[in-house]
Formats: C-alpha cells, sequence, structure tokens
C-alpha cells in the first residue's frame, strides 16, 4: 500500500516536472540566450488544437513523463539503494551509478565491500539482504547459528584426520588447511555480531528503490532453475539468465525510446540538409542526389544491418549509425525537398534574397521555419518505425550487445519457453503495443492539428 | 507517350547501376571480414576428423592441430574456386560473371549451388507474401471503404482504433502473441506452432492436406495482414475521401445518380488507385519483412534461409538471397510504376 502510493506520488511529481518545470526552464534559458520564445500565432493556434484533441493529448502527457521518469530509473528500480547507513560509513551508490557520467560522482564503479557493511566478503554488499537484516537483525542469527555449525563440523573432521606416522604429504597439507579456516569463520562470526550489534543500536540504515532489482544482475539465490514465473518479489518472473523481467521492461522503454529519438532526430537534420540542397538549387544538384537516393533507397537495409551485424557485435552508437545512414535520412528529403522548391518562389524569399542574404541563411533562417509541417507531423511515426525496427533487429539477435535490457530479446528468450513461460513473450509484447500505441495517438492528434483535412461530402 | 517511354527506359537502365553499387559493397564487405569459405572448409575438416575417431583427438591436440591445417596445393584450390586469390574488384568482376550466367556459386553449407537452394525457398516465400497481400486487400479495402463512408460516425472511431494497435504492433509480434494463445500449450492448442507443413503431411489424404496446409497458413498470413494493414486502410480511407470531395462526384450527384451508384462506381474506381500503384513496394516490402516472420513461425523461405545462413557464415547464399531481394524491390518499383500507368490515363512521367 505504502508502495502504490509512492508510486503515484512520483508519478504526479514527474508530470509536474515534465510539464511544468522543464517547458519554463527551457523558455527562460532560450530567453536568456537572447531568442525570441513566443511561438508564432500559427502555433499556437496548431498547440491549442493539438490539446483540444483529447486521446492524443493525453497520450502525450503519459509518453513524455514517462520518458523523462525513465532517465530516474535507477532510483527506482534498481538492486543499489539510495542511500546506505552503516555505523558511521555513508555511501550513495544509486546516485554513483546513475551519475557515473558526471565529473564530481564518485566513479561509478566503485564497489562498497561487503567486509565494510557487516556482511561477510570482498565484494559488492548484497543491499536487499543489508535491507533485511536493517528491519529484522535476528536474521543475523541464523547466520551465525550457520557458521557456529560450521565449526563443530569442522573440529570433528580435524579429530578424525590427526594425521599419524604414516600419513602422506597431501594428508597433512588438507589437515593444516582445516586447521587454518577454523579462526576464519570465528573471524567471520566476530563481525556478524558486531554487525548485530550495530542494527541493534540503530546505528545502520538504507533507503532502497521502489523496486529493488536491477536489469544487469543474475539472481542466483532463484529456486529452481530459471526462466521463472511471477512471484511476489520478482512481479513478472525471471528470464532464462535469472534476470529479472520486470526490470529489464522499464529499461528497456528507456533504451528503445531514446534509440528511436535519436534517429529520426539525425536522420531528420541529415534529411532536412540534403532536402533543402535539392530544393533550393535544383538542377543538376538535384538530379544528382535524387539518383544517388533512388540507388540507397534500393538496398534492402534490415538485410544490410543483419550482415554487418553479424560480423562486428553493433554498439548503440554503430546501430544508430547504420540505421540514420542507410534508412532514417532518406524520406524527410522527399518532403522537404518538394517544401523547398514550392518556398523558394515566394515573394519573402526573393525579399530576403535581394536584401544581400546568403544561400545558407536563406535556407535556413527563411524556408526552413516555413517548412517545418512535414518534419512535425511524421516525427511520432518514425518514432514508431525505429522502435519497432529496434525491436527486430534484437530479436533476430543482431542488435544491442548481449546484456542491454531489451524487449526483442526477451521476445527471442520466449520463443524457446513458449509453451511454459508464455510471460517472456507477452510482457514485451504489451509493452510494445501499448507504447507505439500511445506514440501512434500522438502522431494522429499532431497531423489532425497541424494538417486538419477537412473532407468535405458534396451530395 | 513519348515520355513515358523515356521515363521507362531511365529507370531501366537504373538498375544495374543499382544492383551493381549494391552488391559491390556487400561483396567487399564480406571478403574482408573472416569467417569466409577457408574457414568454413576447416571447420568441416575438424568436425569429420573428430568423426573419425575420437582416440586421434585425445593422442595430442598439437598433433591435431598441425594435421588440421589444410595442404598448401588444396588450400590453393580452394582459394582459386572462391576467387580469394584476386583483389576484391577482380574477384567481384568474377562473381559478377556467374552471376550473369546465373551461377551463383556453391553453397558451403549445404554443398549445392546457390540458385538451386535459393530457387527451392523462393516459391514458399512467394506462397505465402501472395496470400498475405490478398488478405490485405479483402480485409483493408472494405474496412477503408466503409470508415470513409461513414467518416465521423461512431463506427469509424472504434475501427481507428483497432486500426492504431495494428499500426503499433510489428508484424512478427502478432505473430508471437497468436502463437502463444492458439498454439501454445499454455492456452488453447488449435493452430500448430509454426513450421510449413506438418511432418507426416505426405502420408495424408487429399483433404486432410489441405486442411493442414491451412492450418499452417493462418498465423504467419496474419503477420502479413498485420504489417500492411494500418498503411493500406488509413490510404483506402482518405483516398476515397478525397474522391468523394471532388467536382465529378458532385456532377454525378447532380445528375441523379444513387447515393450507392456513385460512390462504388464513381468514386471507388478512382480511389483504388494509390492502393494498386502499391504493389510494387508490397512486393519488396512482403520480402524484407520475411526474415522476422519466416524466423518466428520456422517456415523455410527466403527470408529463414537468408537468417540462417548468416548465422552460419554462408556467405554465397547470404550474397544470393541479397541479389533476390535487390531484384525483387527494384522490378517492384518498375512494375508499380507501369500499373500506375496502366490503371491512370492521367499520369504522364515526363516534366
Amino acid at each position: 500500500m505504502a508502495k502504490l502510493l509512492t508510486t503515484l506520488l512520483i508519478l504526479v511529481a514527474a508530470y509536474y516536472f515534465t510539464h511544468r518545470a522543464l517547458p519554463w526552464l527551457f523558455t527562460a534559458a532560450g530567453r536568456a540566450l537572447g531568442f525570441e520564445m513566443n511561438p508564432s500565432p500559427d502555433w499556437q493556434k496548431r498547440m491549442k488544437r493539438f490539446r483540444s484533441l483529447r486521446r492524443g493529448y493525453y497520450s502525450y502527457l503519459i509518453i513524455t513523463t514517462l520518458f523523462v521518469l525513465s532517465f530516474f530509473l535507477e532510483f527506482l528500480v534498481n538492486n543499489k539503494p539510495l542511500m546506505i547507513k552503516y555505523d558511521g560509513r555513508v555511501a550513495f551508490p544509486a546516485f554513483a551509478e546513475w551519475g557515473g557520467w558526471l565529473p564530481f560522482v564518485k566513479d561509478s564503479r566503485h564497489i562498497n565491500r561487503k567486509s565494510d557493511f557487516g556482511q561477510v566478503g570482498d565484494d559488492e554488499v548484497d543491499y536487499r539482504l543489508f535491507a533485511a537484516e536493517e528491519k529484522d537483525p535476528s536474521l543475523l542469527d541464523g547466520q551465525i547459528a550457520e557458521r557456529e555449525k560450521e565449526i563443530k563440523d569442522t573440529e570433528a573432521e580435524i579429530a578424525a584426520t590427526k594425521p599419524g606416522p604414516g600419513s602422506t604429504e597431501d594428508e597433512k597439507l588438507d589437515y593444516r588447511d582445516l586447521q587454518e579456516t577454523v579462526p576464519d569463520i570465528e573471524g567471520e562470526i566476530a563481525a556478524l555480531k558486531k554487525a548485530k550489534a550495530v542494527f541493534a543500536a540503530g546505528k545502520a540504515s538504507i533507503i532502497m528503490p521502489l523496486y529493488p532489482y536491477s536489469p544487469y544482475e543474475h539472481l542466483m539465490d532463484m529456486p529452481g532453475r530459471p526462466p521463472t514465473g511471477p512471484t511476489r518479489t520478482n512481479i513478472l518472473g525471471t528470464d532464462d539468465s535469472a534476470t529479472d523481467v520486470f526490470a529489464q521492461l522499464v529499461y528497456g522503454f528507456r533504451v528503445s525510446l531514446s534509440f528511436a529519438l535519436i534517429v529520426s532526430v539525425l536522420g531528420y537534420i541529415i534529411g532536412i540538409v540534403v532536402g533543402a540542397v535539392m530544393g533550393y538549387f535544383g538542377g543538376w544538384v538535384d538530379i544528382l542526389i535524387q539518383r544517388f537516393i533512388e540507388i540507397w533507397a534500393s538496398i534492402p537495409f534490415l538485410y544490410v544491418i543483419m550482415i554487418i551485424a553479424s560480423i562486428v557485435q553493433p554498439s548503440f552508437i554503430l546501430l544508430v549509425i547504420m540505421l540514420v545512414a542507410l534508412s532514417s535520412w532518406l524520406s524527410m528529403t522527399y518532403y522537404i525537398r518538394g517544401e523547398f522548391y514550392r518556398e523558394k518562389s515566394r515573394d519573402y524569399v526573393q525579399a530576403a534574397v535581394a536584401m544581400g542574404a546568403g544561400d545558407w541563411s536563406v535556407m535556413m533562417k527563411h524556408i526552413l521555419p516555413n517548412s517545418l509541417v512535414p518534419v512535425v507531423t511524421f516525427a511520432p511515426f518514425a518514432i514508431v518505425g525505429y522502435v519497432g525496427q529496434l525491436v527486430s533487429l534484437d530479436y533476430l539477435g543482431f542488435g544491442l550487445p548481449v546484456g542491454t535490457p531489451s524487449w526483442g530479446v526477451l521476445m527471442d528468450q520466449g520463443m524457446q519457453y513458449i509453451k511454459y513461460y508464455p510471460h517472456l513473450i507477452l510482457t514485451p509484447s504489451i509493452a510494445l503495443a501499448v507504447t507505439l500505441y500511445l506514440v501512434v495517438q500522438i502522431g494522429e492528434a499532431v497531423r489532425e492539428a497541424f494538417d486538419p483535412k477537412v473532407f468535405s461530402r458534396l451530395r | 507517350m513519348n515520355g513515358m517511354i523515356t521515363y521507362f527506359v531511365r529507370r531501366l537502365l537504373l538498375i544495374p547501376l543499382t544492383f551493381l553499387a549494391i552488391t559491390f559493397m556487400v561483396y567487399a564487405v564480406l571478403r574482408v571480414v573472416p569467417g569466409g569459405p577457408i574457414e568454413q572448409a576447416q571447420m568441416q575438416m575438424r568436425k569429420a576428423m573428430m568423426h573419425e575417431g575420437g582416440g586421434a583427438a585425445a593422442a595430442g591436440v598439437a598433433g591435431a592441430e598441425a594435421e588440421m591445417q589444410i595442404p598448401a596445393d588444396a588450400m590453393k584450390e580452394l582459394k582459386k574456386y572462391y576467387h580469394l586469390d584476386k583483389s576484391i574488384p577482380v574477384g567481384y568482376g568474377y562473381w559478377l560473371w556467374g552471376i550473369l550466367h546465373l551461377d551463383f556459386g556453391q553453397s558451403y553449407v549445404y554443398g549445392e549451388p546457390v540458385l538451386k537452394v535459393i530457387v527451392s525457398k523462393f516459391p514458399i516465400s512467394v506462397y505465402f507474401g501472395l496470400i498475405g497481400y490478398f488478405a490485405s486487400w479483402i480485409v483493408c479495402v472494405p474496412l477503408g471503404v466503409t470508415k470513409a463512408i461513414k467518416h465521423k460516425t461512431g463506427y469509424d472511431t472504434w475501427t481507428s482504433v483497432l486500426v492504431f494497435i495494428g499500426y503499433a504492433i510489428p508484424g512478427f509480434v502478432a505473430c508471437l502473441m497468436l502463437m502463444v494463445f492458439l498454439g501454445g500449450g499454455s492456452y488453447l492448442n488449435i493452430l500448430p506452432l509454426g513450421g510449413f507443413r506438418s511432418a507426416n503431411w505426405a502420408q495424408l489424404g487429399f483433404f486432410a492436406k489441405i486442411w493442414d496446409q491451412l492450418r499452417h497458413t493462418a498465423i504467419p498470413v496474419f503477420g502479413y495482414l498485420i504489417g500492411g494493414f494500418a498503411t493500406m486502410t488509413i490510404l483506402m480511407k482518405n483516398s476515397l475521401l478525397e474522391n468523394l470531395g471532388a467536382d465529378y462526384v458532385r456532377t454525378a450527384f447532380a445528375k441523379g445518380l444513387s447515393e450507392r451508384r456513385v460512390i462504388f462506381v464513381h468514386a471507388l474506381r478512382n480511389s483504388l488507385i494509390p492502393i494498386t500503384v502499391g504493389i510494387g513496394q508490397a512486393i519488396g516490402l512482403l520480402f524484407a519483412g520475411s526474415f522476422l516472420i519466416e524466423k518466428t513461425c520456422n517456415i523455410p523461405g527466403m527470408g529463414l534461409l537468408g537468417y540462417n545462413s548468416l548465422i552460419q557464415r554462408d556467405y554465397p547464399i547470404v550474397l544470393g538471397t541479397m541479389v533476390f531481394l535487390v531484384l525483387i524491390d527494384l522490378f517492384g518499383n518498375i512494375i508499380s510504376d507501369v500499373v500506375w500507368a496502366l490503371v491512370d490515363p492521367r499520369i504522364r512521367f515526363s516534366k
């Protein structure tokens, strides 16, 4: 119940951040840089119309809020705590992971050792265990009892294997090893007892994320062989490498949408420049580029990407580059070329030329703002397309590097377990379908707002 | 008419150029990377040796390693056969010369001529592609027409939701979900889990054969249908709406024709043009999308062949599949233009 309430609170906060704070910041920054930040009456009208289209507008609010929120996923869905305090030692592992790219944040590869936080071992603290112990220090009794039993067993073994005069060298060595383990275990017990005291004194605390599993960890202590079905703790089960499915889904949302966004933006920039050059200069330039585009567009790009990806394991950036170069810049050239062709004969362009504006400034300052309608109206559909491409490539096994949370990889895994674990197929499919459906709704509303086709029925 | 002929001549001339550019690029990429026929032959030799006797392998790894080297003259022979001893452009020239004589080379994996392998898979892809294409006509045209007639009514709104869902779900994902619900042990078990035919197809009776084939066809065809469903329906709807607002429709109404006649005889004929013209692109798209659906439904067609040969590094087949894909796409575009010129007498391709 408390978790549900927190989730709601976070969503509301994310909404206000995305749709109140960010636009305000954007406008303020623009003003500070000396831009005129008031949209033209034309755009104001379009935006008003867009807001009046309820289904699309709400989809827009939902998707943008979730997308902005997804950049803070490390604080919400993670196996690392926001804060951990133990006997005067304080650490912020989730912040370190989230801000690893920031210069002033502690190196994200920094490991909080178990021995420093009342656990036994040298690797990273098991934060979920720490949280459980913090809630209920008697859990430590079990661990202590276990080790005490271990000591008893070892002592019994020592007594049984005491080497006599006839023993071999190996047996003597084993005996010595056994003798040395006893103080080790005793040390562990002492550490655990100290931990218990620290917990009991309330000198330890931890704030775990809402959903304490990460898409990058393998849950080794799950009962049975992975994949597993949904349980109370792993609400959508795990996949066949024992990684939590829900965590992969939500991180996959961020990866997919960011990928699609970057591919479309880069493709749009190149497409706009090329299309503008074609439409503005016309003549031989236009014809040559047109022929080139015709050839380029006939490349079966999915297969070519598969071929290249079968040779070099593509990274996120390489995949973006391939998709931009092979397909995403093409579509915009057609529209922008047409728009520029039409606009360049208008009077305002002539006027700008007569006033001595250079080609580049005429193209980008004068014509482009008047030819943005296709750019805006096609963007949501382009995003739908590229999310689909990424999922397809991941599904075929030619996508992002292994270990990246991805919907396509989950579906591919689900194929193998289709009879027993259908949730491996269904959950990413539904996530994909819902996300893309919302984006399509946005696209439909944007199109309606920018380009209202009034079909008159004559009869 | 004259302009049209020059247009088509230009388009036809562009085909070889496009073809050369694309195949050369891919050929060069595949030549540069490791895992070619030589490595393949070595792998096969290794496998054969492992098969011959486990004792020999156990005798000593170093010894086996030395034995695994292909003899120098055989190596030379192999390289010569695949033209690997020549530079990339010359090797490409030989490959192209072979293609022009319909010699696509020898598959490393199947050990058969590439053309033979591809041609044996081709009809299966065509079967699913064509049925998928016609299925989308049967579904999308009536839906688009009724949506246009009932524009801005409740029917239009809720079918739009359906169309958007169709647009949001990639075809292969639809196949996957159908397989979970209808073909798995998890829910209903009424359709087979992929495959082209049942294993015991040959022993079935005539009608059982047809029934079996239909059962295996349903899910993939649904996937192909979903792939083009939204675009085609909306195209149909908008095109009919545009025509319904045109002057000639007003004239038809003015002379007292019934609404039914105006819509179905006058407007519908013109509004079918954009969809008909899409046939060429549709062909290209069907084959491009077949990787996903054929892999999902385990249909042994061109897509699955291309996919498997990529994984097995069977590059002659990869190149051969590539050639087919490019040609299908190029001729598809030309077909579209021809169809367009045929169905729409207003089209003139000259400036």
